[in-house]
C-alpha cells in the first residue's frame, strides 16, 4: 500500500516535470505564428506568418548563415569525435609518459569558464591571425567539446577492451584494418553520442564565439540573440524553432548513418558485452 | 602494439592543450599586470587588491555566488527526485527520456527566451495569475527579469539543469536499483529505506559529479545573466566582457584580475569537491570511475 502510494507521488512528480519541460515549446511554437497576443489573453488573439515571412525573406540571407553555422558545428562534431578516440584510446590501451597529464588535461577545461579562457587566448590569437577565423572558432569549441567526447570515448574503449582487435591482428591483420574492421564498427554508439553532444556544445556557443570570431564568423545563435535581448517574442521564437529543428535534423541524420554502418553491437548494452 | 603509437595518437589533444593552458596562464600573467604590447611591464599584485576592495566587484560576485549556489543545489535535489521518478516508473528509456533530452539540446540563449515569454511581467505566467484573480494588474505580477533578485536568471537554469542532472545520473542509479536495490527489498527493507540508505548514497558519485559541472558552469557562464540579469549588479563574466572592451587598453588587468578570481572561485569549488569525494571513497565505494 505504502509502495502504491510513493509511486504515485513520483509519478505526478514526473508528470509535472515533463509538463514544465514541454510548456516553454509551446508557447514557443505560439509565438512563432502570432500576430497580436494582448494581455491578458492566455492564448494569441490573432495569428500570423509574419515572423515566418520574414525569416524567409531572401534580404534575411538567413539560411546561408544557418548551412554555415551547421556546417562548422559538424566539423566540430566530428574532429571532435576523432580526436576522442586517438586520446581514449592512448589512455586505456597504452603506457606512456605523461598519461596522467592528458587525462587530466582532457577534463580541465570544464573547470575554466568560456569567458575566461576566451579572454585570455583572444590577443595570441589575434597574434597568430586566428581571430576572426573559423579556424580559431572551431578551435576554441573544440576545446569545450572534447571533455564530453574523451570521457564517452574512453568509458567505451575500456569497456570493449583490445582482446577482438588483438585477435584479428594475430590472425593476420594489420593494426590498421583491425581497427578499422573491429574496434571501430564496437564504438559506433559512443561516436553517435559523442557527435550529438559536441554538436549541441559548439553550435550553443555564444560568447565565445562572438569574441573569437569577431562577429565575422556569425553562426546561428549570434543571429537569433539581438531578437531575444531586444524581447522581440516572435522573431526570437522564429529564428530558435529553426534552430532547434536544425539541431534535431543533425541528430536523426547522425543516428540514421550510424544504424547503416555494418557491424555493430547493440548499443544501449554495450556496457556489459565484453567484459 | 608500437611504442611510438600513443604519442601520436596524442597528438591532437596535446596540441589543443597547449593552446589551453596558453589562454589560461596567459590571461593570469596579464592580471599582474604584465601585458609588453601595452607597455605594462611592471608585475603587481595592485590590480587584484584594487579589485578586491571594489564594492562593484563584490557586488557582482555576490549576484554570481546566489545565481550559481542557489540554482545548482535546488536543481541538484529536484535533479535526485526526477530521477528516483525515472527509475521507479521505470522510464529509464523511450520516449519521456526523449523529452528530458530536449531540455539539453536547447541552448541558454533560447532558455533566456523562454524566460521571457512565460516569466516577465506580461508573460504566460502573469497572465495566469491574473485570470485566476491571484493579481489585479500587470504590475501587480512580481519582477523576475532584468532585476537584483536574478530569479529568471536562478529559474532558467533550474529548467535546464534538472534534466541534465536526471540524465547524467541516470544509468548509475537505475543500475544500482536493478541489483542492490532490490536485493535489499528482497530482504525486507522498505522502499524509501532502500532508497535512502542503498541507492542514494550509492548514486551519489554520479550527483556530485554532475552537481560540480552545473555549479561551476552557472558561476562562469555569460549568456544567461547577460541577457536576463540587472544593469547593475553584473554578474562577474558580464562584468569582465565590460571591463574587456574598455577603450583604454591599459585597463586590462582589470578584466584578467576578475577573470582570476572567478578561476579560484572555480577551483575553490573543485577543491572541496575533490577533498569531499575523497572521503567519500574510503568507505567502499563501488564504482570508483566517477
Amino acid at each position: 500500500m505504502k509502495n502504491f502510494k510513493s509511486n504515485k507521488l513520483l509519478n505526478i512528480f514526473l508528470y509535472i516535470s515533463l509538463f514544465i519541460i514541454s510548456v516553454p515549446m509551446v508557447i514557443l511554437l505560439l509565438w512563432t505564428f502570432t500576430g497580436r497576443w494582448p494581455w491578458p489573453n492566455l492564448l494569441p488573439k490573432t495569428y500570423s506568418l509574419r515572423a515566418i515571412k520574414e525569416i524567409f525573406a531572401p534580404h534575411a540571407r538567413i539560411f546561408q548563415t544557418l548551412f554555415s553555422s551547421m556546417l562548422l558545428s559538424l566539423s566540430v562534431a566530428i574532429l571532435s569525435v576523432i580526436i576522442g578516440i586517438m586520446t581514449a584510446r592512448a589512455l586505456t590501451l597504452y603506457d606512456f609518459a605523461g598519461k596522467k597529464l592528458i587525462a587530466f588535461l582532457s577534463i580541465a577545461p570544464n573547470l575554466v569558464p568560456g569567458t575566461v579562457f576566451a579572454m585570455g587566448i583572444h590577443i595570441v590569437f589575434i597574434h597568430m591571425l586566428l581571430s576572426d577565423t573559423v579556424l580559431g572558432v572551431i578551435i576554441v569549441h573544440l576545446v569545450y567539446t572534447l571533455p564530453y567526447s574523451v570521457s564517452i570515448m574512453r568509458d567505451l574503449t575500456q569497456s570493449i577492451g583490445e582482446r577482438l582487435e588483438m585477435q584479428a591482428y594475430v590472425l593476420g591483420a594489420s593494426p590498421f584494418k583491425s581497427f578499422i574492421y573491429i574496434t571501430l564498427p564496437l564504438l559506433v554508439p559512443g561516436i553517435k553520442t559523442s557527435i550529438g553532444m559536441a554538436y549541441i556544445i559548439s553550435s550553443g556557443q555564444y560568447f565565445i564565439t562572438l569574441l573569437i570570431g569577431g562577429g565575422k564568423v556569425k553562426t546561428f545563435n549570434m543571429l537569433m540573440v539581438p531578437f531575444i535581448a531586444k524581447g522581440d517574442r516572435a522573431l526570437g521564437s522564429a529564428y530558435a524553432l529553426i534552430f532547434m529543428v536544425s539541431t534535431l535534423l543533425i541528430l536523426i541524420i547522425t543516428d540514421r548513418v550510424t544504424k547503416k554502418l555494418p557491424y555493430q553491437n547493440d548499443g544501449r548494452k554495450y556496457k556489459w558485452n565484453w567484459n | 602494439m608500437n611504442k611510438k603509437t600513443p604519442y601520436i595518437l596524442i597528438m591532437p589533444i596535446v596540441l589543443l592543450g597547449v593552446i589551453f593552458i596558453f589562454g589560461v596562464v596567459n590571461g593570469i600573467i596579464q592580471s599582474f599586470g604584465y601585458i609588453p604590447a601595452f607597455n605594462l611591464v611592471n608585475v603587481t599584485l595592485s590590480y587584484y587588491k584594487e579589485i578586491l576592495s571594489d564594492p562593484t566587484f563584490l557586488d557582482s560576485l555576490k549576484v554570481s555566488l546566489q545565481i550559481s549556489v542557489i540554482s545548482s543545489v535546488l536543481a541538484a535535489i529536484l535533479g535526485i527526485i526526477l530521477t528516483a521518478a525515472l527509475v521507479y516508473t521505470g522510464h529509464t528509456e523511450g520516449r519521456v527520456l526523449q523529452v528530458i533530452k530536449l531540455a539539453i539540446i536547447i541552448p541558454h540563449t533560447i532558455v533566456a527566451l523562454f524566460s521571457i515569454s512565460i516569466l516577465s511581467q506580461n508573460g504566460l505566467l502573469a497572465r495566469v495569475f491574473y485570470r485566476s484573480g491571484l493579481i489585479n494588474t500587470q504590475r501587480g505580477f512580481p519582477l523576475l527579469l532584468y532585476t537584483k533578485n536574478n530569479l529568471g536568471i536562478i529559474l532558467g537554469y533550474i529548467w535546464k539543469e534538472v534534466p541534465f542532472v536526471a540524465y547524467f545520473s541516470l544509468a548509475l542509479m537505475s543500475g544500482i536499483n536493478n541489483t542492490l536495490g532490490e536485493a535489499s527489498e528482497n530482504l525486507g527493507a522498505s522502499k524509501l529505506k532502500t532508497f535512502l540508505y542503498i541507492i542514494l548514497p550509492l548514486s551519489m558519485p554520479a550527483i556530485r559529479k554532475a552537481f560540480l559541472i552545473i555549479l561551476t558552469f552557472s558561476f562562469g557562464a555569460y549568456d544567461l545573466p547577460f541577457l536576463l540579469g540587472a544593469t547593475v549588479p553584473k554578474a562577474l563574466p558580464v562584468q569582465a566582457h565590460i571591463e574587456y572592451i574598455h577603450p583604454n587598453l591599459r585597463h586590462r588587468p582589470y578584466t584578467m584580475a576578475i577573470n582570476g578570481l572567478i578561476l579560484a572561485v572555480t577551483w575553490a569549488m573543485a577543491g572541496i569537491y575533490y577533498l569531499v569525494t575523497k572521503k567519500g571513497r574510503v568507505k567502499g565505494d563501488i564504482h570508483e570511475e566517477f
